[in-house]
């Protein structure tokens, strides 16, 4: 016994070295050009992935494991430059408005399906008639609710009365024309979104099955889904596209074990992290060396309230709930639970996005376990004295929850515990059906990095991503008057005047803002990621073996 | 000298109680005969210690650590490595990931261990004891179909099945575990006390007191079940380990106990994610479990050898 275990100390011992060594001669090489690397670019390469929630159609992920495979798969009229967070035309050749409600887009010709068929304007149209058809149940359906005519075939209860939105019209293969129900100014934001992919002809026959067999126009095209296991895409070589991918493709490999993905990073397994898991952060710089890649994202962690359980619906739990917020001492837990991979949060809105504004939780987000005691008491107490916090116990959740529990029950006396379910998809149906009780783990990745994404999408009455059911007829108030604003800038600020709301009511506790902790393997260079947190997979350079 | 003298003396004479001549002396019964063997083996004494040690800390956490174990304080405790030299003290393991008493975790964490295992070997032998001796003595109909029953549940794998019926609460408690358990687990004991019934059932002093007009439950209860339990006693006892280990092992898993619930497994869980940095957090309830694991293995065996030293 002895014996063994001593050896296998040795084997360690040699693979860090190894390590080191390999990061040594990796740094040098980068040092001189990061082109000199022989580079094969029909080269695939892995990275880690959690199974998608859907079937892969644009309209239907909401969830980071099938958003980010959808991101490669379709490409829509704009998206956001990886480098700088700027709106940059693709299929678009240009989009014009006068007045925010009345746009005329322009198509680029010479865009393909990967079934070879031309993208045209009403492979956008008839897309996105279809995705926000309420008979047709995509998750993302609201984001057309700016379109005119979104009502008739998306009522709140009931079947749709058209087939159309009034608001799309095509004009030629290359013209069509978007009206809105008011002024929107940041409506080209949210056309970066994936929601508004274009679709091809192939997939109104038979939705279902083209959710498992997708076909895009995005820079890579699918080739399989193994489910539980990996979905692989490959280079589109047609591909019309600013980005087009300097590699032949990717494995999304699914991993529920976040802390074996890291390790099968370590043994160069697989080739770019999505998340160093928390107890591997410690020491994923000195694994890594310059392959670690640390930087900030457009991401918050938050708890949120269930606030269609009764016993949340008074209004003067609002101050229990500010109460609970100052019982959390954000501090100590990102410096040592998380080991300085997050950065607290005193804001609903993540840093980096336009209209972010500091310190919009104020007090309410420092730690204050007297004035948080206080505040609970004032509030009425919290229900039954105890709170449970869903959330999935394959992200790596479970130390920051425990210790965010921890801090909640020293504080105030309230009993908290964890409410594990094994994985992402089960917390989520859980999350989606509003059986939750108390509290449920919510986190927000932008779609867009503007404010009213962090705000309208996620609080806004009725909202896809709004989790604990909250609604204010003052937040939405707010919102609306946002939106009706002519220019982005004066949107951006009008937003900020609802997340005012936000810190009265606390409807969700914000916790912290995400950090990329990641790194990739020795057999790939050039891994950058952008402020989604996602890698800029077209980038990814597979090295020659 | 005249000292020497008696104990040499003294060992013949106790031999000779042991050897058929015994009769005139007041005949000693199977527990007492037992007791006697057991008490004389150091394996068996070592182990009782441990477990009674066991017991009162399961009984009375509060007599040997003063602090919380659920309170943490990560400002001051973040994996603060261990203290040896303050016996007792909360530090003497160190802190854990959340800051909190590795001492006082290990101490309230015997708990769970101890109820799970007494508890699941209780349930498991009361339930495999009832249906073993019906399918011994009556034999026949009765017997095949208590036998096909155990057969059916003893195919299915102890863990596996543990896994699937713990999925289906909620929210687990000791009680879910227990019951998961025993409902897994009871099918060994009717097995091993229905050859043992059925050895016993041919006894003549069975037929006697058949013939002298005693009830069904009378013989049963009277003449087969003290002649019949020795079996079922010895597995049980062995089994109690590893029913603790196996409570650890789903716990471990995230499918036995949960938070607030104190448990081993759980803290060996969370410790084997700072296992580079901290190793002494997974080293304390990881030795508590074995030790622990251990004892009832030890006094299974002490109590195997000295009830049936057939099965030796």
């Amino acid at each position: 016994m002895r014996g063994a275990s001593q050896a296998k100390w040795v084997v360690a011992a040699v693979a860090v070295a190894l390590a080191a060594t390999a990061c040594g001669s990796n740094g040098a090489s980068s040092g001189g050009g990061s082109s000199t690397g022989a580079v094969n670019a029909q080269g695939t390469f892995s990275y880690q992935s959690s199974e998608p929630q859907n079937p892969l159609q644009p309209a239907n992920a909401m969830e980071v494991g099938g958003g980010r495979i959808i991101k490669q798969l379709f490409k829509g009229l704009v998206d956001y430059d990886p480098a700088d967070g700027k709106l940059r035309n693709q299929v678009a050749e240009k989009i014009e408005t006068t007045d925010a409600t009345n746009y005329t887009v322009t198509l680029k010709s010479g865009w393909t399906f990967h079934d070879g068929t031309p993208v045209t304007a009403s492979s956008f149209v008839d897309a996105w008639n279809w995705s926000a058809n309420t008979k047709n149940n995509q998750i993302n359906s609201d984001w057309f609710s700016d379109i005119a005519g979104y009502t008739d075939v998306h009522p709140d209860a009931g079947d749709p009365k058209a087939e159309t939105m009034s608001g799309l019209k095509v004009v030629d293969d290359t013209h069509f024309t978007i009206q809105l129900t008011g002024p929107v100014s940041y409506f080209q934001y949210k056309l970066g979104y994936t929601a508004f992919s274009p679709l091809p002809k192939a997939f109104f026959t038979d939705p279902a099955k083209y959710g498992q067999n997708p076909i895009g126009n995005g820079p890579y095209k699918f080739v399989s889904w193994e489910h539980n296991k990996a979905i692989t895409v490959a280079a589109y070589d047609k591909y019309a596209g600013l980005d087009k991918p300097k590699n032949g493709g990717i494995v999304f490999k699914n991993y529920t074990q976040p802390e074996a993905a890291y390790k099968d990073l370590v043994s160069d397994n697989v080739d770019v992290l999505d998340q160093v898991d928390p107890s591997d952060l410690a020491s994923y710089k000195t694994d890594l060396g310059s392959r670690a890649v640390d930087q900030a994202q457009g991401a918050i962690q938050n708890i949120s309230f269930a606030m269609y359980q009764d016993a949340w619906k008074p209004v003067d739990k609002a101050k229990v709930r500010q109460g609970l917020s100052m019982a959390i001492d954000r501090d100590t837990i990102t410096k040592t639970v998380l080991n300085g991979s997050r950065q607290p949060a005193n804001s609903w809105v993540a840093p980096g996005a336009m209209g972010y504004k500091d310190n919009t939780c104020g007090d309410a987000c420092k730690y204050d376990p007297a004035k948080a005691k206080q505040l609970i008491t004032e509030g009425g107490g919290v229900p039954d004295n105890k709170i449970t916090i869903v959330y999935n116990s394959d992200g790596g959740h479970k130390e920051w929850v425990d210790a965010v529990c921890n801090s909640i029950r020293q504080a105030t006396g309230v009993e908290c515990v964890g409410d594990p379910k094994p994985d992402f998809k089960t917390s989520r149906d859980i999350i989606k059906k509003k059986q939750v009780q108390s509290m449920m783990r919510t986190g927000w990745v932008q779609d867009y990095p503007l404010n009213a994404n962090f705000l309208r999408d996620v609080y806004g009455t009725g909202a896809a991503a709004n989790d604990g059911s909250y609604s204010n007829p003052e937040f939405d108030k707010l919102a609306a008057e946002a939106d009706k604003a002519t220019t982005v800038e004066k949107t951006a600020e009008l937003y900020q005047q609802a997340e005012a709301q936000l810190a009265k009511d606390m409807p969700a506790i914000p916790l912290w803002y995400y950090k990329t902790t990641s790194g990739y393997s020795n057999n790939v260079q050039n891994v950058k990621f952008d402020s989604f947190g996602d890698p800029v997979f077209t980038q990814v350079e597979v090295k020659q073996k | 000298m005249p000292d020497l003298t008696d104990t040499k003396t003294e060992i013949p004479a106790q031999r000779a109680a042991e050897v058929p001549e015994a009769k005139p002396e007041k005949a000693r019964s199977l527990g007492l005969d037992a007791w006697h063997d057991l008490r004389r083996r150091p394996i068996f004494v070592i182990s009782a210690l441990l477990i009674v040690l066991l017991i009162v800390i399961a009984i009375a956490p509060g007599l040997f650590t003063s602090v919380d174990p659920r309170a943490g304080d990560l400002r001051t405790h973040f994996l603060t490595k261990p203290n040896y030299g303050h016996l007792f003290q909360p530090d003497w393991f160190g802190y854990d990931g959340q800051g909190r008493s590795i001492y006082a975790r290990v101490i309230y964490g015997a708990r769970a261990s101890v109820v799970v295992g007494i508890c699941v070997t209780a349930g498991v032998t009361v339930l495999g004891g009832i249906t073993g001796m019906i399918a011994g003595y009556f034999g026949g109909w009765v017997d095949t179909i208590v036998s096909r029953v155990t057969d059916i549940f003893f195919g299915i794998p102890l863990l596996l099945g543990a896994l699937v019926v713990l999925n289906a609460f909620t929210s687990r408690t000791i009680w879910s575990v227990v019951f998961a358990l025993v409902a897994l687990g009871w099918t060994q004991m009717t097995r091993v006390m229905r050859g043992s019934v059925i050895t016993v059932k041919q006894a003549d002093y069975v037929t006697a007191a058949k013939a002298l007009g005693a009830g069904t439950t009378r013989i049963m209860v009277k003449h087969i079940l003290p002649n019949a339990i020795a079996p079922v006693i010895v597995v049980a006892t062995i089994a109690l380990g590893g029913y603790i280990a196996t409570e650890a092992t789903l716990s471990f898993l995230g499918i036995g106990l949960q938070d607030p619930t104190i448990s081993w497994g759980i803290d060996i869980n969370s410790a084997q994610k700072v296992i580079r940095t901290a190793p002494f957090a997974l080293f304390f309830p990881a030795g508590m479990l074995s030790i622990t694991v251990l004892a009832f293995i030890m006094l299974g065996d002490a109590v195997r050898d000295a009830l049936d030293p057939k099965l030796r």
